[in-house]
Formats: structure tokens, C-alpha cells, sequence
């Protein structure tokens, strides 16, 4: 959609941002940091979703076909996220940005991680006009996940009894 | 590019009047609504005046029409004759075209792509849909078994390759009309790309970069991608493609009855549950 010149004006475009030698993948177009989240994945995995301690954020992106699942694992004193893992089937963009995300939120209180924006995300990436959709599926991932554990744990008002479900049906 | 704008105008006064359609308002209303949302519209401020009458001639021949078969039954009718006085020279005024080298009348039957005196291929028509190009109705269900061969006889007047004209214009002109029949051919031939393209025709974009959450939908998608992921063996592959290919004609007849009946919601949800199961089977043909 964004001709070559509309690309040049925005400072995105070929090998920009990839200050190491230019390689095949800077042809092609991916910023070096999604190249690496995708060969070196990190946070790669599954939590058991009825564990109490884990919330699990499930979106798509309906326009590719894209599924994305993002874990956190919350102790439940502090409400810090100790541990986080995803996982995506999408392209390399998707992937990227849920990877990124998985490294953002360890570590944060989760009220802060609902505060991360896609376009952080997107920039930390460089990623694309024509990709920034998928920044948006990390974030609303994030808050898909905050607001699950918040659900089994009774934060969120009135969803005390879908707890008690939860556990009966688990037991 | 005037051209165009004025194709673009005219699509989006004729989605938002189709919408009216359904809901049944009155006539005085559907005008207003109308010229509220060109005038409203900045991406045509740049057009000129002329460029409004023009459609609001296109316009008027709608609203007479609908008056005259006295209301929305016959909704889709007045789209089509709108569409019709469109169709050849992209102008709202409903005269056929003529061949730039012979001057030759645009036939009425076919897409006039090239000139059956001549031979010269023509310039591209923006007004031309892929289905007009087959000779096809705008529905999902087409029977017809020879996209290939028209194709293929399209390709033979229109290619680049063997055109045998020396001039520029015309090599520049078969470029186009090349290009649009590879598009229309490929868009077709795929029951999903052909589903999106009849929403398009209609106004619909099925491609919105949205966000879903249905935890259910999503849980079967994810689990799906995970058992193609998860096999590596020919026997397994195959037998996870049969399901999802099963699943997909399951929401291909949905698709088709939705559209059918104007549910457009309910044709948007079948696409996007198709797009899923062809990803899908997009990645298990790539691990055979």
C-alpha cells in the first residue's frame, strides 16, 4: 500500500535499523529483532490453563487466520508476573510480537503490563505499516490473559461464582 | 484517476444505499443520507463539482427506479441497473465505448477488454467485475468447469507477449487487461477469495485488521495448527486435511447461504472460520 517513497519518508524500508552487515533477510524486509525472535524463540511453551496461578489470553486475527495464545503465571501476593510463555501461529511479525511481549510482562506488576501499547511493541520490531496489526493482537493478547486470571481469581466484580464453577468442574 | 474516484464514489453511495434497502426507509432519506456521506467524505474533496452531478445523476436514475417498483423487494433490481449504466465507459451515463483504433461499438454482451473488428486490446475498465470477464452471475455457487479455458482464450487476445501491435499504448494497454484477467482468474478459481470478492462487490470489507476473542472458535483453531504442527508423517497429515477440508465445506454452504439470503453478518463470520481451516490446510500441503 505505502509506495517506496512513503517508506523512505517514514524511515522504515529495506535494512533500515539493521546496523550489521545487509543480509538476505534484509532484502527481504524483517527488522534483524524479528529475525531473531523468530530462529531464537524465546518463551516458547504452555501453562496448565486451570492452574489458579495462570492466565491465559487467547485472541486471533480473523484478516490472516492468525491464533495467538499468551500465558502468565501471577503470584498471587503481589500480583507480579513471575513467568510467561506464548505461543502463535502467525506470521513472523505475530510471532515476534508475542515473544516480545512474553519477555515485557515478566517481572511487572500486572496492572502495569495492561499499560503496554502495540506501537512500542511495533517500534522495538520496526515493523511495517502493513504489520502493525499484529503488535495489536500482542497487546490485546496481554489484557486477554490479565483479565482471565483476574476472573478466576475473583478480582473482577460479580465473577465469584464462575470461580466456584471453575474449581467444581476441575475437582 | 478521475475515473476511478468517481467508481470509488460511486460503490460507496451504492453499499450504504443497499444497506438502506434492507432496513426499508423512506425515499427523502435515503437522498440525504446519501449526499451527507459524499459531502462528508474527505477522500473526495478534491473532485469537482461535475464530478458530484455525474453521480448524482446515477443516483436519481436509482431512487426513480426504486420509487417506481414501489420499494425494497426489488432492491437488488435497481442495483443492477445502476451497475449497467456504469458498466461499459465508467461514467454514469450509460453510452457504450468505442474501440480507440476503429471506432467500434463496445459489444453489450461481453467485456469489451479487446475489439472484435480489430483486435486492439482496449484500455482497462475499472467498472469490469472478475465475474462479467467469465461470462458468470455474481454468485458463490458457479458450476462452471471452464474457468481454464476461458482463461486461456482471454490470455490468447489480450497477452502482452502476443499482441502483435508495435505501439506503446497498446502494449501498455494489454499489460492491464493481462493482468486483470490473471486477477479475476485467480480470484475466482478459490471458493474463499471468491467469497470475499462477491462481499466486496456488495460493499462488504471482509478484511478489517481486527482483533477476535471467541474462546471456543479460537481453542479449535489453536488446537487444529497444533496437530498439523505436531504431525509428521503423510498418513496423519492426510487424515487431519480431510477433517479441516470437511470442516471448510461445512462453512463454504454456510458461507453460500448467508450471502444468498443477505445475512452479511453471518457471510462474514463463515469466511473468517474458512480463512481459518485454509491456513490451515495451506501449511499442512506445504509439510507433504
Amino acid at each position: 500500500m505505502l509506495g517506496a517513497a512513503g517508506r523512505r519518508v517514514l524511515g522504515l524500508g529495506l535494512g533500515k535499523g539493521a546496523p550489521g552487515a545487509v543480509t538476505a533477510t534484509a532484502a527481504r524486509g524483517y527488522h534483524e529483532r524479528v529475525v531473531d525472535h523468530y530462529e531464537n524463540p524465546r518463551n516458547v511453551g504452555s501453562f496448565d490453563k486451570n492452574d489458579p496461578s495462570v492466565g491465559t489470553g487467547l485472541v486471533g486475527a480473523p484478516a490472516c487466520g492468525d491464533v495467538m495464545k499468551l500465558q502468565i503465571k501471577v503470584d498471587d501476593d503481589t500480583g507480579k508476573i513471575v513467568d510467561a510463555c506464548f505461543k502463535t501461529f502467525g506470521c513472523g511479525s505475530a510471532i515476534a510480537s508475542s515473544s516480545v511481549a512474553t519477555e515485557w510482562v515478566k517481572g511487572k506488576h500486572m496492572e502495569e503490563v495492561l499499560s503496554i501499547k502495540n506501537t512500542e511493541i511495533a517500534k522495538h520490531l520496526s515493523l511495517p505499516p502493513v504489520k502493525l496489526h499484529c503488535s495489536m493482537l500482542a497487546e490485546d493478547a496481554i489484557k486477554a490473559a490479565v483479565k482471565d486470571y483476574k476472573a478466576k481469581n475473583g478480582k473482577a466484580t460479580g465473577k465469584a461464582e464462575t470461580v466456584q464453577t471453575d474449581k467444581a468442574s476441575t475437582a | 484517476m478521475r475515473t476511478r474516484k468517481i467508481y470509488s464514489l460511486f460503490l460507496m453511495l451504492r453499499s450504504s444505499v443497499e444497506e438502506l434497502f434492507y432496513e426499508k426507509p423512506a425515499k427523502q432519506g435515503l437522498r440525504f443520507f446519501a449526499t451527507g456521506l459524499i459531502l462528508g467524505n474527505s477522500h473526495f474533496h478534491s473532485l469537482s463539482p461535475s464530478d458530484f452531478s455525474l453521480c448524482n445523476r446515477a443516483y436519481s436514475v436509482l431512487v426513480r427506479d426504486f420509487v417506481l417498483c414501489g420499494g425494497s423487494q426489488h432492491g437488488l433490481q435497481e442495483t443492477k441497473a445502476l451497475d449497467r449504466s456504469f458498466y461499459s465507459s465508467g461514467t454514469c451515463g450509460g453510452e457504450l465505448p468505442k474501440c480507440w483504433n476503429c471506432g467500434g461499438t463496445a459489444p453489450t454482451s461481453i467485456p469489451f477488454l479487446a475489439c472484435e473488428s480489430c483486435g486492439s486490446v482496449q484500455p482497462r475498465n475499472l467498472s469490469i467485475d472478475f465475474f462479467s470477464i467469465f461470462g458468470l452471475e455474481r454468485s458463490y455457487d458457479i458450476k462452471d468447469d471452464n474457468l481454464e479455458g476461458k482463461y486461456k482464450d482471454w490470455q490468447k487476445k489480450l497477452h502482452p507477449d502476443l499482441v502483435h501491435s508495435k505501439s506503446e499504448k497498446e502494449k501498455m494497454f494489454a499489460a492491464e487487461q493481462s493482468a486483470l484477467v490473471i486477477d479475476a482468474y485467480q480470484t475466482l478459481r478459490k471458493p474463499l477469495l471468491r467469497a470475499i470478492y462477491l462481499l466486496k462487490l456488495r460493499g462488504k470489507h471482509v478484511d478489517e485488521e481486527k482483533t477476535i476473542t471467541d474462546p471456543d472458535m479460537l481453542a479449535e483453531m489453536l488446537e487444529m495448527r497444533e496437530a498439523v504442527d505436531e504431525a509428521n508423517d503423510s498418513p496423519t497429515l492426510k487424515k487431519i486435511m480431510a477433517e479441516v477440508e470437511e470442516n471448510f465445506e461445512t462453512y463454504s454452504r454456510s458461507f453460500s447461504q448467508a450471502f444468498k439470503s443477505g445475512d452479511f453478518d453471518d457471510a462474514i463470520a463463515s469466511i473468517e472460520r474458512m480463512r481459518y481451516y485454509d491456513r490451515a490446510l495451506e501449511e499442512i500441503r506445504k509439510k507433504l
